[in-house]
């Protein structure tokens, strides 16, 4: 059993590499947390007419607000919600 | 030469190698690496919580409360003890006896400290405070077994904790984050029963309501039918007692009613599809045991079929801000209720309709 010092040396790093590429990857599978925008959703009683928003605080389902842009009524909140954030918007952009 | 030194190398490090092995030495490096990771982990659930806390006081002081820690710390101290189970006699009528007090005791306990507010804004402040005492339990336990463990040089414990961990961590997490719809009161996963019964009373027309014991009672007519809502009164975070509401109700229409529907969100299997919808038999509501017996015993005793809708989501899905798919299946599970009413009874039956869940957000 006769190893070249070379040898252990070789290993070593290439081991070393080995391991430092798959903490990298699980690192990155932990920051790739979803993360979420919290959107209302209103809705005309006379026309039917929906439109998504941003969440404002204060905001409730049930709560009478804003105007349909099309028959002038005042709308309701029918949801809460959230949806998932676009995860690169400058790579959709490109595409 | 320089083989021979090469070669002693490799021998002394087999021989190590050798010894640790038989001596249990390299189980005490592992349990070294072990216990470093977990109070790694731990640190992290001790900085959620000082988040939180911060949160939470700051919430406090600004409903002028002087001494938000006091009542930080009394909160989360707070407990309740499971009745004796092995005697079961009554063991239901102990349970919700304990229930009822230890809600209420935690409540008049927040109204010590947190005074001139409204209902709504309270009940967003007690469970708050829950949520914080909840995660503050996870780091005492886990603090407790990771010093036990190396107290006692227990190596299959703190193995058992480490890996037990990642699925912890998920758990604080999610509770963690769960402080936000809780602390702006909007609508959860969980909210998604109130939600659909709440359009019912939206699109009925309403003959009456009353409030028993936080939960609402809507009296209304659809579709040549009379039905009665039943849901936590809204929009505060609340689950109300359904279970005993319903039961006083269909005692009191003398057990004249044709159908039972109960609409909750349940938890779905891995590789399930969030928000998908499932009917059944059986009362679908996830409390200790009170309320569910009561719904049971009420349909059993005036032999009323009593149907379930669930909407399947995740623990964390349940639990956070309501997720657009919860809500598309709430449209659904609507239409599916009005089709499951017209199919199963005839026009001008009398038809007991239950939203299960928190209704936070949720109004009526
Ligand atoms: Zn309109």
């Amino acid at each position: 059993m006769s190893f070249n010092i070379d040898t252990i040396i070789y290993t070593l790093i290439i081991t070393t590499i080995v391991m430092v590429i798959y903490l990298y990857m699980e690192l990155r599978k932990k920051l790739q947390k979803p993360e979420y925008d919290t959107k209302t959703l209103l809705k005309c009683p006379k026309c039917g007419y929906q439109i998504e928003k941003n969440y404002e605080l204060g905001e409730f389902i049930g709560m009478v607000k804003g105007k349909c842009s099309k028959c002038n009524t005042p709308m309701k909140i029918i949801a809460i919600y959230v949806v998932e954030k676009r995860q690169n918007p400058e790579k959709l952009k490109n595409t | 030469m320089e083989t021979d030194w090469t070669t002693l190398i490799t021998q002394l490090i087999w021989i190590i190698f050798f010894i640790m092995i038989f001596t249990g030495a390299n189980q005490k490096i592992q349990m070294k690496l072990w216990g470093i990771d977990i109070r790694n982990k731990l640190s992290l659930i001790n900085k959620y919580l000082l988040e939180d806390r911060n949160k939470i006081e700051n919430i406090l002081r600004n409903l002028g409360v002087e001494t938000p820690s006091v009542l930080i710390r009394r909160a989360t101290n707070f407990f309740t003890i499971d009745p004796v189970s092995i005697e079961p006699t009554d063991i239901i009528k102990r349970m919700d006896h304990l229930i009822r007090i230890s809600d209420k005791s935690f409540r008049n306990l927040v109204s010590l400290y947190v005074k001139n507010i409204d209902k709504y804004e309270k009940s967003l402040v007690e469970t708050s405070l829950s949520i914080y005492a909840a995660i503050n339990q996870v780091y005492k336990i886990i603090r407790h077994y990771l010093l036990l463990a190396e107290k006692e040089n227990n190596w299959i414990l703190l193995m058992q904790l480490e890996l037990q961990m990642p699925q912890i961590l998920k758990i604080v997490e999610t509770y963690h984050e769960a402080l936000d719809p809780f602390t702006k009161g909007k609508p959860i996963g969980d909210s998604a029963g109130p939600l659909v019964v709440y359009r019912l009373i939206e699109n009925g027309k309403i003959v009456s309501k009353t409030v028993v014991e936080e939960t609402s009672i809507t009296e209304l007519w659809m579709d040549n039918r009379r039905i009665y809502v039943i849901k936590a009164e809204g929009p505060g975070s609340n689950v109300g007692r359904p279970g005993h509401v319903l039961a006083d109700l269909v005692e009191k229409l003398n057990g004249n009613v044709d159908l039972i529907i109960t609409i909750d969100a349940a938890l779905k299997l891995e590789g399930e599809e969030l928000g998908e919808i499932a009917e059944g038999v059986g009362a679908a509501i996830g409390d200790p045991g009170p309320e569910k017996i009561a719904i049971e015993r009420a349909a059993t005793k005036y032999n009323i079929p009593l149907r379930a809708l669930i909407i399947k989501m995740d623990f964390k899905d349940a639990i956070y801000t309501m997720k657009k798919e919860i809500f598309e299946a709430c449209e659904r599970a609507y239409d599916y209720t009005r089709r499951l009413i017209r199919e199963l009874t005839p026009p001008n039956s009398t038809i007991i309709v239950a939203g299960i869940g928190n209704t936070i957000g949720v109004p009526g």
